[in-house]
């Protein structure tokens, strides 16, 4: 089949860890379009770049050990060489460690697709003196092999050169043999044989299909032919039985026989080297005294360097966007228009995308700090660390760092759950991230201890509630487990990468893409909500806004016996459907509520302490903010996650703030 | 004649050295195993443990680490191959070989001197006890040593020689 006339498509096929964002970065440069894979929470990423007279589009794959899928991402990688096999495979093996790679290399080769075999990190490789053979590797893969950095850029035009060749001349494909034990080579034979048969359409190796068949417990998904299904099936059962391990397990100990086999071959018997740089690190930072200490320096550093930098970078973002809101609201032409759109624009769009805006500055920082953290190494380390304490929660270690990054910011810490390695621990990291207390519920309690407590108490006030937010993630998180909600968990078995120096350049364009991400897929749902807010409190426009008459005064009404035995009244209800826009907006939403002056000596009059502090343990616990739900929906881009969120925060804020406050009233606090 | 004991991973102190003859029932966590490159045949070595426990340091024998958790190792069983001389693995009347002496140059010259040297064949005397009386094989000599010291010499399983 020629490939000239049509569009070329490259799948980038690696394990975890092996270079495949850098390197698929290099090739596509900022032609990157990011979604997610139909119907799960896999980001999907995928790029054009030319060669000569080809348009190429490369797709990411997800990072994958074997095509007999264990996670998510590897049902991903599955379904998409089964159903719509690309014209071209890259595959990326790591110089250091070829054995970790060659297991899913084989299996590739083996498929009969074209394919081309990069091998990554020849940089660090050269480092610790190991230097591969690759015609050895070429010649026993039957696919060309070329050595390349993706970091610094080496060998990359080498690849281009290669793939250029193979999709001007696939040639004629060999197909690499991997042996096996006799009986399962005869089931292959004999499955293969069937396919044959069966006429089914297909570009894959007829052997390859019957691996990849007999590998699976569900072969109906996959061919439309009886016969194929049940031979698959009896085989299945035969084999099972027969070799006393199951198939998966089978074919991967045939594939790292061979694995073995060739790194050797190619490292010429070179023992392989253990990398000394990282065995030293590690002997302090996974220090059995030492280790601990140093992830709590580090994680201080981090969340100082993002917050800290970031707030003040926010505020000033605020501040310039309201300075031109003002000025564009006094020019004629603005001030011609009706009032209420007026307030339209500036009240409602303006504010949109001022709250869209604000967060670009913790957005930037955080990936600039994770990306730093991830590339380097560190990131398995620490989930190392915390590991135990997590997994009581059923979530690996990484998760603390997610968490921990929520009592800064919701939202960058639920877009940073996508470094989780399985999609059980996404779902349940980002379900549990709201209930952390981020500095925007920070203000709302600032500014309502003041006004009720006298200075002593009023610190002790706020510890509780980050107690308080505390026991509701791990709560919550034990609750989560316990009706298995977020799925089914994976078997997780963590690698532990070398250490290596990250790069400016990665670093920024992760950073610079994940910003863009965030404007392509969060801004308009955070717009959309901005708005709805701003019509319940405009609408009808006759009276004065977020008064009585409103839609929003109506609804706080409306759902007064609701919030009656918490101890809030309407005014605060209304003051919490201004928080969904950004929790720190629930103090101005309160000034404007009640319209006066002297906001504190209004509030103190009508509100109780013990009502201030149920309504403080509501506003922790309630709804996330619009960018919160906006940031969890495009990471799970699943509506019950996203609904379950919602509820599970009513919920428990409702619960919390009704024993607190009808406690509170029994035992004679008012 | 060799006779593999199988024991599970979990049983294994830090800087033991094992080969994995099962890799449990879990059948989608044998399978995440040997799709990394771990199976039976793989040969392990414990690197480190977790501040809080639970979660141990694996490295294989092609380099990598990983991390695994008390859960997996327990159902996973191996055949002890090296071990610290303080492990409980070490029986009465078998003999071992020095595989390496780990601690500062301080500590391995001191054992040089004692006549512990690598590749010497060792046996203990009795189990159970501090300190611990080893016999120097080679040297026909006897020496206590305290818990400490015999955690950082290794030894390896050699066959359980006929005749021996």
């Amino acid at each position: 089949m020629s490939l000239a006339t049509k569009p070329v498509t490259v799948a980038l096929a690696a394990i975890p860890n092996s270079g495949k964002t850098t390197l698929f970065n290099r090739l596509t440069g900022s032609s990157q379009t990011t979604g997610n894979w139909p119907g799960v929470s896999v980001e999907q990423k995928s790029g054009t770049f030319t060669l000569g007279e080809y348009c190429i589009t490369l797709t990411d794959l997800p990072g994958a050990y074997a095509l007999s899928p264990v996670t998510e991402e590897e049902q991903v990688v599955r379904d998409y060489f089964l159903q719509s096999p690309p014209d071209i495979i890259l595959n990326l093996l790591d110089a250091r460690n070829l054995y970790r790679g060659l297991g899913l290399t084989l299996q590739l080769a083996l498929s009969g697709l074209p394919m081309v075999v990069a091998v990554n990190m020849m940089d660090e490789a050269r480092r610790q003196g190991i230097s591969p053979d690759f015609n050895v590797l070429a010649q026993h893969l039957g696919v060309p092999v070329i050595g390349l950095s993706a970091k610094k850029g080496e060998g990359v035009s080498d690849l281009e050169d290669a793939l250029y060749g193979v999709i001007k001349d696939p040639g004629e494909t060999r197909i690499a043999h991997i042996s096996c034990p006799p009986l399962l080579e005869k089931a292959f034979f004999q499955l293969s044989e069937a396919i044959n048969q069966a006429d089914i359409d297909t570009r894959l190796d007829h052997t390859f299909l019957a691996m990849c068949l007999l590998e699976e417990d569900d072969q109906k998904q996959w061919v439309d032919n009886d016969k194929v299904v049940s031979l698959t099936r009896q085989w299945h059962r035969r084999l099972k039985h027969s070799l006393k391990t199951s198939v998966p397990i089978a074919c991967a100990n045939c594939r790292f026989n061979a694995a073995r086999g060739l790194a050797l071959e190619v490292l010429r018997g070179q023992p392989v080297m253990e990398d000394k740089f990282s065995k030293q690190l590690d002997h302090i930072f996974l220090h059995r005294f030492l280790g601990l200490p140093i992830f709590c320096l580090l994680m201080f550093l981090l969340f100082q360097g993002v917050y800290s930098v970031g707030a003040p970078l926010q505020e000033l973002l605020a501040a310039g966007f309201d300075k031109v809101g003002s000025m564009l609201a006094s020019q004629a032409m603005i001030l011609s228009l009706p009032t209420l759109l007026q307030s339209f624009l500036f009240d409602g769009l303006w504010q949109g995308m001022a709250v869209v805006t604000s967060f670009f500055p913790i957005i930037a920082l955080f990936f600039l700090f994770m990306s730093l953290i991830e590339d380097s190494g560190y990131m398995a380390r620490a989930a190392f660390l915390m590991d135990r304490l997590m997994h009581r929660l059923g979530l690996d270690g990484k998760a603390f760092i997610s968490i921990l990054l929520g009592y800064g910011c919701n939202v960058p810490a639920v877009m940073g759950t996508r470094i989780l390695s399985s999609s059980y621990s996404r779902m349940l990291t980002m379900l549990l991230i709201p209930f952390t207390l981020c500095t925007a519920r920070l203000q709302i309690f600032v500014f309502l201890t003041a006004m009720f407590f006298s200075p002593a108490i009023a610190p002790w006030i706020i510890l509780s509630l980050y107690v308080c937010s505390f026991m509701a993630v791990v709560l919550v998180g034990l609750v989560l487990k316990l009706f298995r909600i977020g799925g089914n968990p994976e078997p997780f078995i963590m690698e532990i990468p070398p250490y290596r120096l990250p790069t400016l350049r990665s670093i920024s364009l992760r950073t610079w893409y994940e910003l863009k991400d965030f404007l392509s897929r969060a801004a308009t749902l955070i717009v959309a909500g901005v708005l709805i807010v701003w019509l319940l409190i405009h609408i009808p426009s006759d009276v004065p806004p977020a008064s009585a008459a409103t839609w929003a005064g109506q609804l706080g009404q409306l759902l007064a016996p609701v919030f009656q035995p918490l101890g809030i009244d309407w005014q605060e209800t209304v003051a919490l459907i201004f928080g969904f826009i950004a929790k720190e907006i629930v103090i101005g939403g309160l000034a404007v509520i009640y319209g006066g002056s002297d906001l504190t000596g209004q509030m103190s009059s009508h509100i109780t302490p013990l009502q201030s502090i149920s309504f403080m343990l509501f506003c922790l616990l309630y709804t996330p903010c619009v960018a919160t739900i906006a940031a969890i929906w495009s990471e799970s881009r699943s509506i019950r996650i996203t609904l379950l969120s919602l509820v599970s925060g009513l919920g428990l804020a409702w619960i919390t703030s009704f024993v607190f406050y009808q406690t509170g009233l029994l035992l004679g606090f008012y | 004649m060799t006779t593999a004991q199988h024991m599970p991973v979990s049983a294994l102190q830090v800087q033991s050295e094992c080969t994995i003859l099962s890799l449990g029932p879990d059948e989608k966590t044998a399978q995440r195993l040997a799709q990394m490159g771990i199976l039976p045949g793989t040969h392990l070595r414990i690197i480190r443990v977790a501040p809080f426990g639970g979660t141990i340091e694996v490295t294989c024998d092609q380099g990598q680490s990983f991390a695994l958790r008390q859960e997996e190792v327990a159902a996973m069983t191996c055949d002890p191959v090296a071990m610290p001389l303080a492990s409980e693995l070490v029986t009465v009347g078998q003999t071992y070989r020095i595989r390496v002496l780990l601690g500062g140059k301080n500590f391995r010259q001191r054992m040089e001197r004692e006549g512990f040297r690598k590749g010497g064949f060792i046996q203990i005397r009795e189990t159970g006890v501090k300190p611990i009386p080893v016999h120097l094989v080679d040297m026909d000599r006897q020496i206590e040593l305290g818990e400490g010291e015999a955690k950082k010499i290794i030894v390896e399983v050699i066959s359980h020689e006929s005749g021996d």
